[in-house]
């Protein structure tokens, strides 16, 4: 069952080609992994799904609901978490889940369940009462992810979800998102082809704007010629055959 | 198997969220401490000097110079309102989520209001020590009230517009504060006249005077006219500059 369907999408900022003419499409349940270098039009393409940026041409469905004319809707069944985790520093880390899931529509019941559920799940419960800005970057990004969860979503948009993580957070978040993904689309973002390697069903490799391959990373590796290759020896062969130079790029990290 | 996310809440109950966080956000950082006290500080004082002077009981001391404190008050309230959210990219957090942009606007806006009114508030020991000195018309005191109330909601409206334009704090200061100036001092007579003076022709400050000017209107509240024209004069305004702030939005979703 397809969740979110990118079709023919094309993002500019002025003169510059953020993203040009990507399609994908995102099942549930599965989790994809989007990977690519800094400036490759990853977070640009998840920047549209959240609903924060309009494309320039093409369209973007969640769950049937077109991301500009349902844009509300659209936001109610999404768990965001932004590139480079934006929090409110000033506020206490359970004042900010709780914040997040009110304006996400818990009440009563309902958001003392949600916030019991994502303390557990992403193991923020130590900290409550201690400033954001005092936390360290491996527990925002935790916070980050809890406050994407707090109202259950069926979709989950992760825009570089490991940085920051030390190597037995990345297992964590592993282990996470292996027990997320039964019920969920998850489509994340990330650099490190490692993550993607580990934890995706399909990989979609984008560079300069353009979506190069898209698959299982046998099948990505088959096609680039370098059958058994690993995702790492793919990306470079895909990157280096079927790109032309050319300065393009978008504005995300 | 999670379906929808979660329900979708009454638009009431979403821009309170907004609000509460937003007043909470004022009490996290000592500069409302100081912004309250500096406000309590210079329009009291300005008060209790006239009132020792005159040996009247009555508050149009504190009235007379409140829009011009406000000048620099109501931007310092509402700098932050979205420019914060842009320096920190909170912005895109706030934005993703389900909300309405009236309800994040109008949340954001009552927040400024609720701090405003609650740093006015602190002066009512005044009327408390006028009404056991004296025999204050409490009527006019509380019409005098009202159009404080009034000309902060405007003026805060404008401030939290202006904040959207910038991810600068210090600009959205400035670009408030001359939103300010030119809404007070349009109404001073002294500048109505220069202006007009400048512009025989065309009598530019007299234009502006009973055009733009916040003061005529604030006056009459002071003197102990309120009239629905006055009222709907700040309403109306008020109302723009917060759809002004819609429209700032819809354009940074492109």
């Amino acid at each position: 069952m397809t969740v979110i369907d990118v079709k023919q999408v094309t993002k500019t900022y002025g003169d510059l080609v953020a993203v040009d003419d990507v399609s994908l499409a995102v099942g549930r349940p599965e989790v994809v992994g989007f990977v690519g270098p800094n400036g490759a039009g990853k977070s640009t393409v998840l920047k549209m799904l959240s609903t924060f940026a309009l494309p320039t041409a093409g369209t973007l469905t969640v769950d049937g609901l077109d991301v500009v004319e349902q844009a509300l809707e659209v936001r109610r069944r999404i768990g965001y978490l932004p590139g480079d985790t934006p929090l409110y520093h000033e506020m206490r880390v359970g004042d900010f889940l709780a914040f997040v899931a009110r304006a996400r529509g818990l009440r009563g019941g309902d958001l003392t369940a949600g916030l019991d559920r994502v303390v557990d799940l992403c193991d923020v419960g130590e900290v409550t009462h201690r400033s954001i800005g005092q936390c360290s970057t491996g527990f925002r990004q935790r916070l980050g992810l809890a406050a994407a969860l707090v109202h259950d979503p069926p979709v989950l948009l992760l825009d570089e979800p490991t940085h920051g993580f030390d190597p037995l957070q990345v297992m964590a978040f592993r282990d996470l998102l292996t027990e997320l993904k039964s019920e969920r689309a998850i489509l994340f973002s990330t650099h490190i082809i490692q993550d993607v390697e580990a934890i995706s069903d399909r990989v979609l490799i984008i560079h300069q704007g353009r979506l190069l391959g898209d698959g299982p990373v046998a099948s990505l590796a088959t096609a680039a010629g370098a059958p058994g290759a690993g995702l790492e020896d793919t990306f470079a062969r895909l990157v280096r055959t079927r790109t032309q130079p050319r300065g393009t790029g978008g504005p995300d990290a | 198997m999670p379906e929808t996310g979660a329900p979708s809440p009454g638009r009431l109950s979403s821009t309170w969220v907004v609000t509460a966080r937003e007043l909470g956000s004022y009490f996290d950082s000592p500069i409302a401490y100081v912004y309250a006290t500096a406000f309590l500080v210079l329009s009291c004082g300005a008060f209790m000097n006239s009132f020792f002077l005159a040996s009247v009981a009555d508050m149009s001391a504190y009235f007379e110079s409140l829009p011009f404190l406000l000048i620099l008050f109501a931007p310092a309230i509402t700098m932050r309102t979205w420019s914060e959210e842009r320096a920190q990219q909170t912005f895109e957090l706030i934005v993703t989520l389900p909300l309405r942009s009236a309800e994040l606007i109008v949340g954001k806006y009552l927040a400024a209001l609720l701090f405003y009114l609650l740093i006015l508030a602190g002066s009512l020991p005044l009327v408390v020590m006028l009404v056991w000195l004296g025999d204050p018309d409490l009527g006019l005191i509380a019409a005098g009230y009202l159009g404080a109330a009034c000309l902060g909601a405007l003026l805060l409206a404008g401030g939290v517009f202006v904040s959207s334009l910038t991810r600068n704090q210090v600009v959205a200061f400035v670009l408030g504060a001359a939103l300010a100036c030119l809404f007070v001092f349009s109404g001073h007579a002294a500048i109505v006249e220069v202006v007009d003076g400048l512009t025989p022709s065309w009598q530019v400050g007299t234009r502006l005077y009973e055009s733009v000017s916040v003061l005529p209107h604030y006056q009459a509240f002071t003197g102990g006219l309120v009239g629905l024209g006055h009222l709907l004069y700040f309403g109306l305004l008020s109302g723009f500059f917060l759809w002004m702030n819609e429209l700032a939005l819809r354009q940074s979703r492109m």
